[in-house]
C-alpha cells in the first residue's frame, strides 16, 4: 500500500469562469427574491421594522444637516450691531466701519444712517403721521457687522473691544445668544443622532439577523445536503448574505419614504415657523447622495445581521 | 485514484461509548466492498468518519494518501465534491425537481449550466429517471426517490461511492436492483463501500464483504474467500447434517 503524500492535489477545485460566477450570482439573487415573494407578509414586516429602526437616525442626520446649514446661512450670522450716539460725527461712523471692514475675521459692514434706520422703523411700524410730528430723528446711527465663516467667539470679542474703544459709540451689542443656542441644539441633535443611529442600527441588525436566523431554519436541510456535496461555507452563506442585502435595503426604502412623509408633514408648520423669523424654508439634505447613502448604510446593516446569523447557526450544521 | 485506508481508526462518543475501536482496513482503487453487521456495529460509523460528518478519537483515514480526519474547512468542501454518497431517506428535497437535485452537486462545483444539463441527464438515464427530470421527489415512489438519490451521488463522477443501508426501505426485488447499480458504477473504475445489513442480498453480489461486530472487525471476506467459506458452510453442513 502506498502511503506517500500525492505530488498533485487529490481533490482539485474546479475553478468557473467570471461568466459562469455571474451566472451564479444571478442565479442566488433570483432564489433570493423568490424567498423573499414566497414570505411577502414577513418580508414587509421586516421591512417596516428596519425602515423605523433607520428613520429616526436618518431622520435626526437631516435635521442636523438643516440646523447647521440654516446657521451657517442665517442673515443674523455671529456679529455685532454698534449704535452711535444721536450726534455723532459721520467721520466717526466711517471711520469705525473701516477698521470693521479690515478685520479678517469680518465678513460684512453695513452702516446704517439715522435716516435709514427711521425709513426702516417706518416701514415696519407705519406710523408714518405719528413720526413726522417729531422734531428730530430719535434713532441713531448704527453699524452691523458680520462674523466671518470660521470666525469664533474671540474674534467677536475682539470685535467688541474696538467697537467699545472707538469714538462716539454708545452702545455694542453683541448678537451671539441665540445663535449659541441654536449651535448647542445642532450639537446635542448631532450626538443624540449618532447615539440612536447606533442604537437603531443595532436594532436593524439584529432585525435582519432574528429573520436570516428563520430562513436558515427554513433552509436546514438543504444546507445539510449542500454541504454533503462539497458547498463551502461561503457558498452556504452567500445567499443569506443576499437575504441580509434585501431586507437591509429594503428597510433603507422604507426608512426613505417614512423621512419623506415626514418632511411632506412638517413642511408647512416648518415654513411658518420660520417665515415669522423672517426666513425662507429652504429644506437640505433629502437628495439623492443622502437616499444613496442611506440605502447603503441599510444594505451594510442587514449583510452585517445576515453574517453574524450565518455565522452563529451554520458553524454547527453538520448532515445527520 | 480511490484508495481508502483506515489506520487504527478509533471513534469514541462523550458517553465512553466505542462505535469503532483501532479498525484497520484498506480498500484499493475501483473495489468493491460491503460493510455489514448488527445495529451499532459500527457501518455508519464508519462511513460518516470517510465523508468526514464526524472526526475519529484516534487513528488516521487515508484517501489518496492524505489524512482526511485532519482536512481544514475549506478543503473538506472539494474532497467532499469528489465523493458520492447514498442513504436510506435520500435526503432529496422536497421543493426541488428531480432535475433541480440532481443538478446540486454540479452547481455547486460550480459547472456551467449546458454541462449541468447534459451531466444531469446522463446520470438520470443512468438510473432510468429520465422522463421524470421535471417532477417532485413527493411524486416518485421510494425506489425512484432512491434512485433519484443515487443520480445525484454520481453525477458529479466521484472517485468514492459510499452508501449507507441504501436498500433500507425496499423490497427485495428494487434493492437487487440498486445494488445492480452501485456495481455498474464499481465496474467503471469508483471504489463503492456500502453498508448494509441484508446478509442474503450482499452474499448474492459476490463481492468483498466486512463484518463489524462493536466497532471491530470480525471478518474480512474476499469473492474468492467467501466461495471457499461458502463451500466449507456447505461441506460442514453435509458433515453435520440436520
Amino acid at each position: 500500500m502506498g502511503r506517500s503524500r500525492p505530488r498533485k492535489d487529490p481533490w482539485p477545485r474546479y475553478r468557473p469562469g467570471v461568466l459562469a460566477r455571474w451566472r451564479d450570482h444571478l442565479r442566488i439573487l433570483r432564489e433570493t427574491f423568490h424567498f423573499v415573494s414566497e414570505r411577502l407578509g414577513t418580508s414587509l414586516l421586516v421591512w417596516l421594522l428596519v425602515g423605523i429602526a433607520l428613520a429616526l437616525p436618518a431622520g435626526l442626520f437631516l435635521l442636523q444637516v438643516n440646523l447647521s446649514a440654516m446657521t451657517a446661512a442665517w442673515e443674523g450670522r455671529p456679529g455685532l450691531s454698534v449704535y452711535f450716539e444721536l450726534q455723532a460725527p459721520d467721520q466717526a461712523i466711517a471711520d469705525l466701519a473701516a477698521a470693521m471692514d479690515e478685520q479678517p475675521s469680518v465678513a460684512r459692514v453695513r452702516v446704517i444712517s439715522q435716516a435709514e434706520a427711521l425709513a426702516e422703523f417706518q416701514r415696519y411700524v407705519g406710523l408714518e403721521d405719528a413720526l413726522a410730528l417729531l422734531e428730530e430723528n430719535p434713532l441713531p446711527a448704527s453699524l452691523r457687522a458680520t462674523l466671518a465663516p470660521g470666525a469664533g467667539p474671540d474674534d467677536l470679542e475682539a470685535l467688541a473691544r474696538l467697537a467699545q474703544d472707538a469714538a462716539a459709540v454708545a452702545e455694542v451689542v453683541v448678537e451671539k445668544t441665540w445663535l449659541e443656542r441654536v449651535t448647542d441644539v445642532t450639537r446635542v441633535v448631532t450626538r443624540l443622532g449618532l447615539m440612536l443611529a447606533a442604537l437603531f442600527g443595532l436594532g436593524a441588525v439584529l432585525i435582519t439577523a432574528t429573520s436570516v436566523r428563520l430562513a436558515i431554519e427554513a433552509r436546514l436541510e438543504e444546507l445539510r445536503v449542500l454541504k454533503l456535496v462539497g458547498a463551502t461555507d461561503a457558498q452556504i452563506r452567500r445567499p443569506f448574505l443576499y437575504f441580509g442585502a434585501v431586507y437591509g435595503i429594503g428597510g433603507g426604502v422604507v426608512a426613505a419614504m417614512l423621512i419623506s412623509l415626514g418632511l411632506v408633514v412638517i413642511e408647512r408648520p416648518l415654513s411658518e415657523f420660520l417665515g415669522s423669523y423672517g426666513a425662507d424654508l429652504a429644506l437640505t439634505g433629502f437628495d439623492l447622495a443622502f437616499v444613496g447613502g442611506l440605502f447603503a448604510a441599510a444594505g451594510m446593516l442587514g449583510v452585517a445581521g445576515a453574517l453574524s446569523a450565518a455565522r452563529q447557526r451554520l458553524s454547527d450544521l453538520e448532515f445527520l | 485514484m480511490g484508495q481508502v485506508e483506515f489506520l487504527h481508526v478509533t471513534r469514541r462518543f462523550d458517553n465512553g461509548q466505542e462505535a469503532l475501536k483501532e479498525l484497520t482496513a484498506s480498500f484499493e482503487p475501483g473495489s468493491m466492498t460491503f460493510l455489514t453487521g448488527h445495529s451499532g456495529a459500527g457501518k455508519s460509523t464508519f462511513l460518516k468518519l470517510l465523508l468526514c460528518l464526524d472526526r475519529p478519537t484516534r487513528g488516521q483515514i487515508l484517501v489518496n494518501g492524505v489524512n482526511v480526519a485532519q482536512l481544514p474547512p475549506k478543503r473538506l468542501a472539494y474532497y467532499r465534491q469528489h465523493l458520492g454518497a447514498v442513504f436510506q431517506d435520500h435526503h432529496l428535497l422536497s421543493q426541488r425537481s428531480v432535475f433541480d437535485n440532481v443538478a446540486l452537486p454540479l452547481r455547486v462545483a460550480g459547472h456551467r449550466e449546458r454541462d449541468v444539463a447534459r451531466r444531469v441527464r446522463a446520470a438520470l438515464s443512468r438510473v432510468g429517471l429520465l422522463s421524470k427530470e421535471s417532477l417532485f421527489p413527493r411524486y416518485l415512489s421510494t425506489g425512484e426517490q432512491q434512485r433519484v438519490g443515487i443520480a445525484r451521488a454520481v453525477v458529479n463522477r466521484p472517485k468514492i461511492l459510499l452508501a449507507d443501508e441504501p436498500t433500507g426501505n425496499l423490497d427485495p426485488e428494487l434493492s437487487r436492483d440498486i445494488m445492480q447499480l452501485f456495481r455498474q458504477f464499481h465496474q467503471v473504475g469508483t471504489t463503492v463501500i456500502v453498508a448494509s445489513h441484508d446478509r442474503d442480498l450482499i452474499e448474492s453480489m459476490g463481492m468483498r464483504i466486512i463484518e463489524l461486530a462493536h466497532g471491530s472487525i470480525v471478518s474480512d471476506r474476499g469473492p474468492s474467500e467467501r466461495a471457499e467459506g461458502a463451500a466449507v458452510a456447505e461441506a460442514d453442513g453435509e458433515l453435520h447434517g440436520p
